[in-house]
């Protein structure tokens, strides 16, 4: 797989500071103001500290550790249903995006914060054993399953009732609880939140290639969530609680994109068969888009996602911040492969805060997260 | 025949690592499996492991970075530990470290004037902190009144309509959320009678949620609510959760196999409360 991400996530485990001031979002606008206007009132100019310190308020991130973006393929191929040759489209799309597994260790990151037996919280399990069959097919020397639910305490509830362990016992793939590995600290090359570093799972860290694998859901806090937001789920409840809460203090949207940093999924998934519209993650409605969603940039991935949705990735906060460093958010450098992601949107209701996240909405600009 | 409790406290002891018990098998000792594990087998090893890990500040904390502490484990070491001074300042520390005071949401309201206690210091409070919480002051520190005032208010907020409680957020953009067991046992096992009409709302929500939700650690504190909460035959409970334990060996989760033991066994009296 990408050899300098598979570098990022081996020596992330380093203890130490954060690379950047940590900083959040309301913060850094504040103090980019302060210092824009201390500047001016002090005659200062380049090569003092202030311009050196706005420079790093305006980039939270170790540009070393972050590999500019090239032009990624991303792949949406159709598929209405669960049942029927699911590996195959899943070997399909993994092939048109490059996405390179072979003698890996691979951990697929299903989204299965909940379990609600009357909607489409989770990715749906035959996805996911089709996705373990598929990296087989693609010579991945092991696959292994992880999720740690983020309302749920009990997991085997969640695995259970989900049909997860069943769909996985078929294929005779193990799954990981995320919420109960060992750990590891992460130093956190970015500083969106001022969290500095996280405890990530090391089922996760230590993987050469974290395949994310949302459902295509609206997220009452974020607009939507893809396969950069799906990456909370291997922040480990045991740390940061049921939900995880702390995440939210810490900036919700900024948590998101940090977070994503830190796991940088090699490769995405995205559950777009059934999804969610309306109040998502847990309480909206399904919406059949009909559709996978395959790549290997998180960003670009997420972006195509997002239009499919009848979004404007550009107005969702967390992808555009991701999009200045983390994978490529400009549409005209995304390599398209199969369905046209315009042509082929479908229309997902999102809640009256998120109206402007809409393709053709009048209302630009990104929604604050809520708290709880 | 052997008992369910018999059978867990085996499984429980055969996951003990350096005097304590970590969250599964082969992990290093945390505060939480260890704390239920010394509760659920009057474990000496496992009281001394805390004793030798509680801070200066009288809390109990789980691996954290700078930015985040995790000391939600700290009521129920404070239960584990015993008479004496070490569980005087863990109580010192539970009644010190509530939750911060928080601005009512539109979109998800609570009551602003409740703090409860959180999973991570200085955050906000929720359901299963605050209940384990409420529990050992109410056990150990009655004198507590204010703060034990303060948590089953918050229990009371964030009880779901209906009765039951999930993990604190009732209601969020006008959709009514559902109750879980396992969050509904752990409210009610803080409870104990306290709070009566949400007490008996949250027993018949348990009632009709239990069956559906058949996972080891929702089992195990199912049956350890009904025991406490006046219910103390359930055939029907804990035989699911032998079968439960059976079948799966609970996914290798120590802290359910503890709630297993605990429920099941002589420790469940250590959680005991009775209306003064």
């Amino acid at each position: 797989m990408d050899g300098d991400r598979g570098r990022a996530r081996a020596r992330a485990p380093a203890v130490g500071r954060a690379v950047s001031e940590p900083i959040d979002r309301r913060t850094f606008l504040k103090r980019a103001a302060a210092v824009g206007a201390g500047a001016t009132a002090l005659g200062l100019g380049a090569g003092t500290l202030i311009p050196r310190l706005a420079e790093r308020l305006r980039h939270p991130w170790d540009a070393d550790a972050f590999p500019p973006p090239g032009s990624p393929r991303v792949a949406v191929l159709r598929a209405t249903s669960y049942d029927g040759d699911l590996e195959g489209v899943v070997l399909d799309g993994l092939r048109a995006v490059g996405a390179e597994v072979d003698g890996a260790s691979v951990v697929l990151k299903p989204n299965l914060v909940e379990y609600d037996p009357g909607t489409v919280v989770n990715t749906d399990p035959r996805l996911v054993a089709a996705s373990v069959l598929a990296m087989r097919r693609l010579g991945a020397a092991s696959v292994t399953v992880a999720e740690g639910p983020g309302h749920r305490r009990d997991t085997q509830f969640v695995v259970t009732s989900s049909g997860l362990l069943d769909a996985l016992a078929a294929v005779e793939a193990p799954f990981v609880d995320l919420n109960t590995s060992p750990l590891a600290r992460v130093r956190l090359d970015t500083s969106f939140t001022d969290l500095g570093e996280l405890w990530l799972p090391r089922p996760v860290v230590e993987a050469d290639v974290v395949v994310s694998m949302p459902k295509m859901k609206t997220h009452h806090w974020a607009g939507a969530t893809l396969s950069l937001k799906n990456c909370f789920g291997c922040v480990p409840g045991r740390v940061y609680g049921w939900p995880k809460n702390v995440l939210h203090w810490a900036g919700l949207e900024q948590s998101i994109v940090d977070v994503a940093a830190a796991v940088r999924p090699d490769v995405q998934i995205v559950d777009g068969i059934v999804g969610m519209q309306g109040n998502g993650p847990i309480q909206g409605t399904p919406i059949s888009a009909g559709v996978l969603v395959f790549g290997t940039d998180p960003v670009a991935t997420d972006a195509t996602a997002a239009r499919l949705m009848d979004l404007d990735p550009g107005r969702i906060w967390y992808l555009s911040q991701a999009a200045r460093f983390l994978g490529q958010g400009d549409l005209e450098r995304i390599r398209q492969v199969g369905e046209d992601p315009e042509r082929d949107a479908v229309d997902f209701e999102v809640l009256p805060p998120f109206e402007r996240l809409k393709v053709g909405s009048d209302a630009g600009g990104s929604v604050d997260a809520g708290q709880a | 025949m052997t008992t369910l409790f018999e059978r867990a406290a085996v499984h429980l002891r055969e996951r003990r690592v350096e005097g304590g018990f970590g969250p599964s098998p082969e992990l290093a000792p945390e505060p939480e499996p260890t704390g239920l594990a010394a509760i659920a087998l009057d474990d000496v090893d496992a009281v001394a492991w805390l004793s030798d890990h509680q801070r200066a500040d009288g809390g109990f904390e789980i691996l954290a970075g700078p930015a985040v502490t995790n000391d939600a484990a700290t009521a129920t070491a404070a239960v584990a530990l015993g008479p004496g001074a070490a569980r005087e300042r863990a109580l010192d520390h539970v009644v010190a470290h509530r939750a911060r005071l928080t601005p009512t949401n539109p979109e998800a309201p609570h009551d602003p004037d409740t703090r409860g206690w959180g999973w991570t210091a200085d955050s906000f409070g929720w359901v299963e902190p605050t209940s384990r919480a409420v529990l050992a002051l109410q056990l150990l520190r009655p004198s507590a009144a204010a703060e034990i005032r303060d948590g089953l208010s918050v229990l009371a907020d964030r009880e779901c309509p209906g009765g039951g409680w999930n993990y604190g957020n009732s209601i969020v953009y006008d959709t009514l959320l559902p109750p879980y067991a396992q969050t509904t046992a752990s409210a009610l096992i803080g409870l104990q009678g306290a709070l009566a009409d949400p007490f008996a709302r949250g027993m018949t929500t348990l009632t009709r949620l239990w069956s559906a939700e058949r996972g080891g650690l929702s089992l195990a504190m199912t049956l350890a609510a009904f025991r406490l909460g006046g219910r103390p035959e359930v055939p029907e409970v804990e035989r699911a959760l032998s079968d439960e334990l059976r079948r799966t060996d609970l996914l290798g989760d120590v802290v359910a196999l503890a709630w297993t033991a605990i429920a099941a066994g002589p420790g469940l009296e250590r959680l005991r409360w009775v209306a003064p």
